[in-house]
C-alpha cells in the first residue's frame, strides 16, 4: 500500500472537520475524491501535507509503511508526496528557477545525492515547461506573483512534473480553468502515471475527470466517507447531485 | 570606530547643493549594537539624496536609527529605504522625519522603513514623520513591522525546501532592495546565522 489512511479525525480552529476517514490507495492506482463544499476535501490534502493549523486528533496514516503524521512537510516532500494547491501561495522576491533548484537539490541531500549541476537543471526545467506549455520567461518571474488563476495551476501541475512524486494530491486543481487549461492539467496527471505513482485528485467537479480515468471515485461528505465506487458513482452525482448519499 | 567598511559612518550631517547627489547605504550586522544618525540638507534646486539599509539582529542588540531629510529648495528628490530583522531580545527604534520648507516646491520625497521580527522577546518602534510646509510636493511614507509569512514558508516546505532554507530564502528577499551591491555573499552568511 502506497498510502494507508485510518480513522482519520482533524479539527481545524478547535473545530472537527475529518470525522473518521479511511482511505487506502495502492501503487499505480488514480482516486478521486468527490465531495460538497465544506466536506473536508481540501482539509484532507492539508493534513497529509502537514499543514500548520490542522491538528489531527485521532487516526493514523502511513505513507510508503512510514507514519507520515510524525514527519515535516519537507520530509513528506522527499518521501514523494506532492499537494498542488487549490489557492497556490504568490512568494514575492523568490524566482521559480530559484524556488524548485532549491526544492530539488534538498530533496538530493536527503536522498545523500550531489545537487544537481545547474546547466543540468535549467534543461530538466525546460523540458517540463515545454510540457505544460509555460513560456520560458516564466522561470524568472516570482512565484506566482501576477499570475493568472490559469497560469497558478499550470505553475503548480508544472511543479509536480518537475518534482516526480509517488502520489500526487489535486485540490481542487480544475477549479477556474478553461478546457484548454483543463487539457494540459489532465495530461500532466496521464503523463504521471505508472505502475508505481498514484494521484488523488479532489473535486467537487466532473469534468476534470472526463480526461483522466479514476480507479476509484469516493464521496466525502461531513468528514467522511461515505461512499466508494468506480466511475458509475460519477454520473450519479452529475445527475442527482450529493443529497443521495 | 570600524565601521568604515560599512559605506556610511554611523553618524554623519550632509548638505547637498543644487545639482548634487547623495547616496549613502549602511548596514548593522548580527551581534553590532549602533546609533546611525544622519542629518541631510537638500539645499539647492535638482539635489537628491538617496539613503538604503539594512539592520540583522539576533540577541540583545539596541540599534537606534534617526534620520532627518530636510528639502529646503524646490525640486529635490530623496527616497530612504530601511528594511531589517530582529530577532532575540534586540531592541530596534526607527524615527524618520522628513521635512519640506515652505519654498521647497516640486518635492519628491520618499521614505520606506519594513521590519521584520522573529522572536517575541525582540522589540522593533518605527516612526515616520512628515512634516510638509510646501504645497505642490509629492511625498510617501511607510512603515510595517511583521512576521515572516507562513503561508509562503508551508509551500516552499511542501516543496521538499527546509523549514531553515526557506526562511532564508524568504528573508533575503525582503532584503534584497537594500543589500549593497557585492555584499550579498556576506549578508547571507549573515541572514543564516540568525
Amino acid at each position: 500500500m502506497l498510502l494507508e489512511i485510518k480513522n482519520l479525525h482533524a479539527t481545524v480552529g478547535g473545530k472537527e472537520i475529518l470525522k473518521g476517514i479511511d482511505l487506502s490507495i495502492g501503487e499505480g492506482e488514480i482516486h478521486a475524491v468527490m465531495g460538497p463544499n465544506g466536506a473536508g476535501k481540501s482539509t484532507l490534502g492539508a493534513v497529509l501535507t502537514g499543514r500548520p493549523g490542522y491538528e489531527v486528533t485521532e487516526g493514523t496514516v502511513l505513507f510508503r509503511g512510514k507514519d507520515l503524521l510524525a514527519m515535516a512537510p519537507e520530509e513528506r516532500a522527499w518521501a514523494g508526496l506532492f499537494l498542488s494547491f487549490q489557492y497556490p501561495i504568490e512568494i514575492p522576491g523568490v524566482t521559480i528557477t530559484a524556488f524548485l533548484k532549491a526544492a530539488v537539490n534538498a530533496k538530493r541531500k536527503a536522498n545523500g545525492e550531489e545537487e544537481m549541476k545547474t546547466s543540468d537543471f535549467l534543461k530538466l526545467m525546460k523540458e517540463k515547461m515545454a510540457f505544460v506549455q509555460m513560456k520560458p520567461e516564466f522561470a524568472k518571474r516570482e512565484v506566482n506573483v501576477g499570475f493568472s488563476g490559469g497560469e497558478k495551476k499550470r505553475n503548480e501541475i508544472f511543479q509536480m512534473a518537475l518534482l516526480d512524486p509517488m502520489l500526487s494530491i489535486l485540490d481542487e486543481t480544475d477549479s477556474g480553468l478553461d478546457v484548454d487549461a483543463l487539457k494540459i492539467v489532465a495530461d500532466g496527471v496521464n503523463a504521471l502515471r505508472s505502475p508505481q505513482k498514484s494521484a488523488i485528485i479532489v473535486t467537487h467537479y466532473h469534468k476534470l475527470l472526463e480526461y483522466v480515468q479514476p480507479d476509484f471515485v469516493h464521496v466525502l461528505k461531513a468528514g467522511r466517507i461515505v461512499k466508494t465506487g468506480g466511475r458509475e458513482l460519477i454520473d450519479a452525482i452529475e445527475t442527482k447531485g450529493f443529497d443521495q448519499f | 570606530m570600524g565601521h568604515g567598511k560599512y559605506i556610511a559612518p554611523p553618524k554623519g550631517e550632509y548638505q547637498v547643493q543644487a545639482g548634487e547627489k547623495l547616496e549613502l547605504s549602511f548596514v548593522v550586522l548580527p551581534g553590532e549594537s549602533r546609533d546611525i544618525t544622519y542629518t541631510v540638507d537638500l539645499m539647492g534646486p535638482g539635489a537628491e539624496a538617496q539613503i538604503k539599509g539594512l539592520y540583522l539582529c539576533r540577541a540583545d542588540e539596541k540599534v537606534n536609527i534617526r534620520i532627518l531629510m530636510h528639502h529646503r529648495a524646490p525640486d529635490c528628490h530623496s527616497t530612504q529605504l530601511i528594511n531589517g530583522i530582529a530577532g532575540g531580545q534586540a531592541d530596534v527604534h526607527f524615527a524618520g522625519t522628513i521635512v519640506v520648507a515652505p519654498d521647497a516646491q516640486q518635492t519628491e520625497a520618499f521614505q520606506e522603513n519594513h521590519n521584520i521580527v522573529l522572536t517575541e522577546t525582540a522589540k522593533v518602534d518605527t516612526k515616520p514623520q512628515l512634516e510638509i510646509y510646501a504645497d505642490d510636493v509629492k511625498c510617501s511614507h511607510g512603515a510595517t513591522v511583521g512576521q515572516l509569512n507562513e503561508d509562503e514558508l508551508f509551500y516552499m516546505r511542501s516543496r521538499g525546501i527546509p523549514e531553515a532554507e526557506a526562511r532564508t530564502l524568504q528573508m533575503l528577499s525582503f532584503l534584497s532592495p537594500v543589500i549593497p551591491e557585492g555584499r550579498e555573499a556576506e549578508i547571507e552568511a549573515a541572514v543564516r546565522s540568525l
